[in-house]
């Protein structure tokens, strides 16, 4: 070895020093020692000793264990699809050139800079029995005739307005926007008329009162309710960041293989799903994986919701952790630890699984 | 709209579609998007918004909610400003102080017969509540005189009264306005207080002054205002926070309105209690957000719990960002230019830490930082450590950049580090302030770390205090505060957004983007 050559290494060691030495202390070490801990009766006041794999077979029989891996399945799942999805959606229809992106984009960010404390509670409040959420319901149902009348207006105006261009031969497609001002100016006229003749009106109807947090529903008979708040909180958090991923991701595509595609006689819908999502590959597998490593360890809005849920209904891996190590009478570091390993495993099973589903995929396009 | 609205059937011939129009679609189509994004907006800002307005009112839970409310007409603003003048503590903070003369008048509709004149008093209502409950302070009620209400005009069954509330000083000298703040105990036999950190006698000189100094001393770290004259100190009074005031209608008499509205309302309207007459600006509109500073005091020191959460927050979130530019950098450098042994391992680890939940390694760590005795916001700000995903940014950032300018600086004889500092790092702007950005956001909005290092402490961080707030007024529903505390912890961070998100977008995007 050279003297360069060792002068090169020795200046990579120092400039790394301290990262190492956090990396060290607060990763190796911490890592290593958990999966020491996973396997004794450590409960911060005792020697601990080896005690095999009781601890995972403790955590297994736990029924709050296997509710908590059940909820965290099926909360990251849920989860991550949706907010995918909807990001996708939102970003194809924003995929346009227009002015004053910069401006709403800003805006967009806001749920998703505000801390998941500050969300976390802003909702508690929005969703109380007698909270805004549910006045808005109650609204909405109270309105109801109303929306319905503009509604059906608006869509028959437009059906009659597409055939009457239709027939004379102009390519009008069903969602033709110009088309669709119109059907929408008929359709607000129309309702404000039938309403001020009171024909149709405002329904009395009893306030909404679902309890969104005190409650052993289930959807579904599955996905407890207030696990569907916190769904629906991160998805509303997350869907405004990702959707700009998107659509960085989609106008980074070239416009030539669309023209391209086009040449080929290829429809609009063959465009998307040949052209587009294949583009969108390396922005979707980043959005998915980043997607399911947050949400596998959801634990603030659950710590948040706190006792105005019951457990059962809230509780998360993560929060099981945290709850066996320090929020019961005794802490026990042992299953605590043994759980957060499964937890480490499972999310790296799945971060893999996801990476070569992704890599198979793209072999063969 | 790209995909799926656009799936016209060819035009017979191309000639019978013309330039008007595909013009007017474009037009519509644009207005549509607008109308879209306009819709998206209210829905990703609406809950914050609300949330926001919502925070200014006495009750944020009442239902039907409102969107006009008395905290935001102006001229209950105006008033309230003309009340804190009057009350002496100024137009915007308000409060009562000795010297005080308050006029305030109501309406009321008295209907042949009903004649009795309403009671009003100044009640001994303790403010605060949760938090705030524990801590002692001299109350209006103790010190001030209320005259009437007298008869000022009668308009056919209406009747205007006036009430006079006035706050005499406690000395009869005259001289220089001190502040001062009252010791923790009263100890030996003097009356004393702390002027600028000094601690002074003060001298008691009428019989009212003597009356009040057993009450008062009990009232650790209470603000009060004293007369220099001389070389002594005479006692004016104490600093109020608040004057609440109470109406008593008599039987078949109604409430017209008053200055003010009142903030509670009982037995069929003929209880009007109105928490604050002298409320200032701060005190009528943005009274939950003065609440989150006067209520969350430590039992101790009397300082402001809210006001220290918002300053460790700031803390840790600089020094989050300082190590994560400087330490951050000078890692991913190494790993973008430097060969050495372990390289491509020491990376893999880079990629698993940032797969790694943090539930694993928070036990070990608790336990290392429990043993340097470090359970507490030091422990945090020593615990910052480097992120794995800082240092991954920075890597990938180096790479990018051209090899030419390092091997100049070698020529001319600069070391490594010189290279580094000198050349690298200041190229390395748009990087480095996506990382600052994402850093600091980061620390200030970490939540499961600072709650379990900071369990059983006073000293929190702001999300952390969120949830201390959460635990102690939400089961009772007083969310007024709650929504305060959650929009002031909110604002750096929206600030800091606005300010510098040319960098945030670049580095979500450009991260995904590149995959």
């Amino acid at each position: 070895m050279n003297t360069q050559r060792r002068q090169e290494i020795t200046t990579a060691l120092i400039f790394l020093a301290p990262f190492l030495v956090t990396l060290a202390v607060f990763f190796v070490y911490a890592f290593v020692r958990a999966l020491y801990f996973s396997f004794t009766d450590y409960n911060l006041f005792n020697d601990p000793t080896l005690v095999g794999i009781k601890n995972y077979t403790d955590i297994v029989a736990d029924s709050l264990f296997t509710t908590a891996l059940a909820n965290t399945l099926l909360f990251a799942f849920i989860t991550t699809f949706l907010q995918t999805v909807f990001a996708l959606i939102v970003a194809n229809i924003l995929n346009q050139k227009i002015r004053g992106l910069a401006f709403f984009r800003t805006a967009w960010y806001m749920p998703s800079i505000t801390s998941s404390a500050v969300i976390g509670l802003i909702f508690l409040w929005l969703l109380q029995r007698r909270g805004i959420f549910n006045y808005l319901l109650t609204q909405f149902l109270a309105y109801a005739p109303v929306i319905g009348t503009l509604a059906l207006v608006l869509v028959a105006a437009q059906v009659v307005q597409v055939l009457i261009e239709r027939a004379r031969r102009l390519p009008a497609s069903w969602f033709d926007p110009a088309l669709a001002s119109v059907s929408a100016l008929v359709a607000i006229a129309l309702t404000w008329l039938l309403t001020s003749l009171g024909v149709v009106g405002v329904r009395d109807v009893p306030p909404v009162d679902i309890s969104y947090y005190a409650t052993t529903a289930r959807i579904g008979g599955v996905l407890p309710v207030p696990l569907a708040t916190i769904i629906a909180q991160n998805t509303f958090t997350t869907v405004p960041t990702l959707m700009l991923f998107f659509l960085a991701g989609l106008q980074n595509i070239p416009r030539a293989l669309y023209e391209a595609a086009e040449i080929d006689g290829a429809t609009k819908v063959q465009q998307f799903t040949r052209v587009t999502v294949p583009m969108l590959r390396p922005v979707t597998f980043y959005v998915i994986t980043t997607g399911l490593i947050g949400t596998l360890q959801m634990f603030d809005q659950v710590a948040i919701i706190g006792a105005a849920a019951p457990l059962a209904q809230r509780i998360t891996l993560a929060y099981y952790v945290y709850s066996r190590a320090f929020a019961g009478g005794v802490s026990e570091v042992g299953l605590a630890t043994a759980a957060a390993i499964v937890l480490a495993v499972i999310t790296l099973i799945i971060v893999l699984l996801q990476r070569r589903f992704f890599v198979a995929d793209e072999a063969q396009t | 709209m790209s995909i799926a609205k656009d799936t016209p059937r060819p035009p017979a011939r191309r000639g019978d579609v013309d330039d008007r129009w595909i013009a007017r679609r474009r037009w519509a189509r644009a207005g549509w998007t607008y109308l879209f994004m306009l819709l998206l907006s209210f829905l990703f800002l609406g809950p914050f918004l609300m949330g926001t307005l919502s925070s200014l009112k006495d009750d944020p839970n009442e239902y039907p909610p409102r969107i006009v409310f008395p905290q935001i007409n102006p001229a209950n603003i105006s008033t309230a400003y003309r009340l804190g003048v009057a009350g002496g503590g100024g137009g915007w903070s308000g409060g009562l102080t000795p010297g005080a003369d308050i006029d305030f008048s109501f309406r009321v509709r008295q209907p042949g017969g009903a004649n009795e004149i309403p009671r009003v008093s100044v009640p001994a209502r303790r403010p605060g509540a949760g938090l705030g409950a524990v801590r002692s302070r001299a109350l209006a009620n103790e010190y001030v005189q209320v005259d009437g209400p007298t008869v000022v005009r009668r308009e056919g069954d209406v009747v205007t009264y006036r009430v006079k509330v006035t706050y005499p000083r406690l000395t009869r000298q005259q001289g220089e306005r001190v502040f001062a703040t009252l010791p923790d105990e009263q100890s030996g036999a003097d009356f004393t207080a702390t002027v600028g950190g000094q601690p002074v006698k003060i001298t008691l000189d009428t019989p009212e002054a003597q009356q009040v100094q057993y009450t008062l001393g009990s009232n650790p770290q209470q603000p009060v205002e004293l007369v220099r004259s001389g070389d002594r100190y005479y006692l004016a009074g104490p600093l109020i926070e608040r004057t609440p005031l109470d109406v008593n209608l008599a039987r078949g008499q109604t409430f017209e309105g008053a200055d003010l509205p009142a903030s509670d309302v009982q037995n069929f309207g003929r209880a009007q209690s109105f928490r604050n007459i002298t409320p200032g600006i701060l005190g009528y509109t943005f009274n939950n957000y003065q609440r989150a500073f006067r209520e969350s005091v430590d039992a101790d020191s009397g300082q402001s719990l809210f006001l220290r959460w918002t300053l460790n927050s700031f803390a840790i979130a600089i020094t989050k960002a300082l190590a994560a530019i400087l330490f951050a950098s000078l890692a991913g450098y190494a790993l973008a230019r430097f060969d050495f042994p372990g390289k491509n391992l020491l990376f893999l680890l880079v990629l698993f830490v940032q797969m790694v939940p943090l539930q694993v390694t928070f036990i070990s760590n608790y336990l290392v930082l429990e043993r340097l005795n470090l359970l507490n916001i030091w422990g945090l700000l020593l615990s910052t450590g480097i992120g794995a995903a800082a240092v991954f940014l920075m890597k990938q950032f180096f790479e990018g950049l051209p090899r030419e300018l390092e091997e100049a600086a070698a020529l001319d004889g600069a070391t490594p580090f010189q290279t580094f500092w000198r050349v690298m790092l200041p190229q390395a702007g748009p990087a480095l302030g996506a990382l600052t950005i994402t850093t600091f956001q980061g620390a200030w909005n970490d939540f499961f770390w600072p709650l379990v290092l900071l369990k059983g402490n006073l000293n929190l961080t702001l999300p952390i205090g969120m949830l201390s707030f959460r635990e102690a007024y939400g089961a009772a529903g007083d969310y007024g505060l709650i929504l305060a505390g959650a929009v002031l912890s909110a604002l750096p961070v929206i600030v800091l957004f606005i300010v510098f998100q040319r960098y945030f977008v670049e580095s979500q995007t450009g991260s995904a983007v590149k995959g």
